[in-house]
């Protein structure tokens, strides 16, 4: 695709959430097929990734998208970034599940529910999820040293805590955090790159 | 604690791995709008976000979507086992709704009420005990630590002004109030009480007065020991 081609589909897909958004809103049934249509397939990997069950995961799908039924009036249709909400949500069930599971249910769930809420995806990029971006996260994600790579991938998949992250790797907790937030600093600022770009 | 001792951490927080009291603080200034962390946990969660986008793509199965909008559809075909499946991953509560046979549905605003009902389920010391004819029929379940999960098919039908109250029956002592609840109109109920229970002997329901009782007035048509 070319770039003005690349911003005209951007563009386009921009203002197609924002009208879903606001179908959703206005609580029509069409809308939620047509937001299952644009995130159920991403929605569905990323949580069969973590849970690694298909019949969980079709069940936390299904939780995540009543969920986002239940809490689009939050959602600033003109400026909120739909699919990078919907994908959190859809994380957090299934982080919650796998915390559920080894009985470690209840420590971050209010912390959950903030980082669900709507504002924090306002003026947020709504195309994180492109092929564009997709290659560049995956480049970025191999770029980070192993220490690094291996942190992002307890956090992100197993929902560990930084000092649970710290007791599996028999690292000091302060080490841990130094990885944690150096790896998300290099893939911002990889994104970041791109954006500005 | 402050923005600047606050800004290492949003990368973590954005993750779901930033602890105590980090957590706390950044939930905090997000909810007062603060304009020096709420762009910088936005950027950070941008960041995870794109991170789902490099997941490897899976295609779900065709009867997901169908499940998916069915559930806002006008003319909904769905069920407890269906609703409440995704919190029946202990396997329990979907054991017991099929056991006793709920054909009610659960509303859509209910789900926090789920997550509750899971963290008792999940709790290897919670106490599973099924109860029956001539009364209601159901299942109870009661997690020393975090409360109890109540499911009942066949309640009596209850009068005006009359509510199901639920009791905690300590080994010593009166009964505990804990909770009111109606059925719904099939006779059904899944009732939901969090925080702890400690040294209960049974569980109790008795049909109360609106606004319950201090202690029961009519006789219990349903106690469970424990």
């Amino acid at each position: 695709m070319t770039i003005p081609g690349l911003f005209l589909a951007l563009e386009l897909s921009g203002e197609h959430d924002e009208e879903l958004a606001r179908r959703l809103q206005r609580k029509e049934p069409d809308a939620m097929a047509d937001l299952y249509d644009r995130f159920g397939r991403l929605a569905y990997s990323v949580i069969l990734s973590i849970v690694r069950d298909s019949a969980i995961a079709e069940d936390l799908v299904q939780e995540t998208f009543l969920r986002v039924w239940n809490r689009v009036q939050g959602f600033e249709a003109g400026r909120g970034a739909l699919g990078p909400w919907l994908l959190a949500i859809a994380r957090n069930r299934a982080i919650d599940y796998v915390r559920s599971v080894s009985s470690r249910m209840d420590r971050n769930s209010y912390e959950f529910d903030a980082r669900e809420h709507p504002s924090l995806f306002v003026d947020m990029e709504r195309e994180v999820f492109n092929t564009d971006h997709a290659r560049l996260i995956k480049s970025a994600i191999a770029k980070l040293n192993a220490n690094q790579q291996k942190v992002i991938e307890l956090a992100y998949y197993e929902g560990l805590s930084q000092t649970e992250m710290a007791e599996r790797m028999g690292q000091p907790l302060g080490t841990v955090k130094t990885w944690v937030r150096t790896a998300l600093r290099s893939l911002r600022d990889e994104l970041g790159e791109v954006a500005t770009a | 604690m402050t923005c600047e001792e606050l800004q290492p951490e949003y990368g973590a927080y954005a993750l779901g791995s930033a602890e105590n009291p980090e957590r706390i603080e950044i939930a905090e200034h997000l909810a007062r709008h603060c304009p020096n962390c709420t762009p910088g946990v936005r950027r950070a969660m941008e960041a995870v976000a794109a991170m789902s986008g490099a997941v490897k793509p899976v295609d779900p199965p065709k009867r997901l979507r169908r499940r998916v909008v069915s559930m806002v559809s006008p003319n909904p075909k769905r069920s407890w086992a269906m609703i409440i499946a995704p919190w029946a991953v202990a396997g329990v509560l979907a054991i017991a709704l099929i056991s006793v046979g709920l054909p009610g549905w659960l509303h859509p605003n209910d789900s926090a009420r789920l997550g509750q009902a899971l963290s008792i389920l999940n709790d290897p010391t919670t106490k599973d005990v099924s109860f029956g004819e001539p009364a209601a029929r159901g299942r109870v379940f009661v997690s020393p630590q975090k409360g109890v999960v109540f499911i009942a098919a066949h309640l009596p039908a209850l009068g005006a002004h009359r509510i199901f109250e639920m009791w905690v029956i300590p080994t010593q002592g009166n009964p505990i109030p804990a909770g009111l609840f109606r059925g719904e109109e099939d006779a059904s109920a899944i009732y939901v009480r969090p925080g702890p229970v400690t040294n209960a002997a049974a569980i109790a329901v008795t049909v109360e007065p609106e606004g319950g009782s201090p202690q029961p007035t009519t006789t219990p048509f349903i106690v469970t020991k424990l």
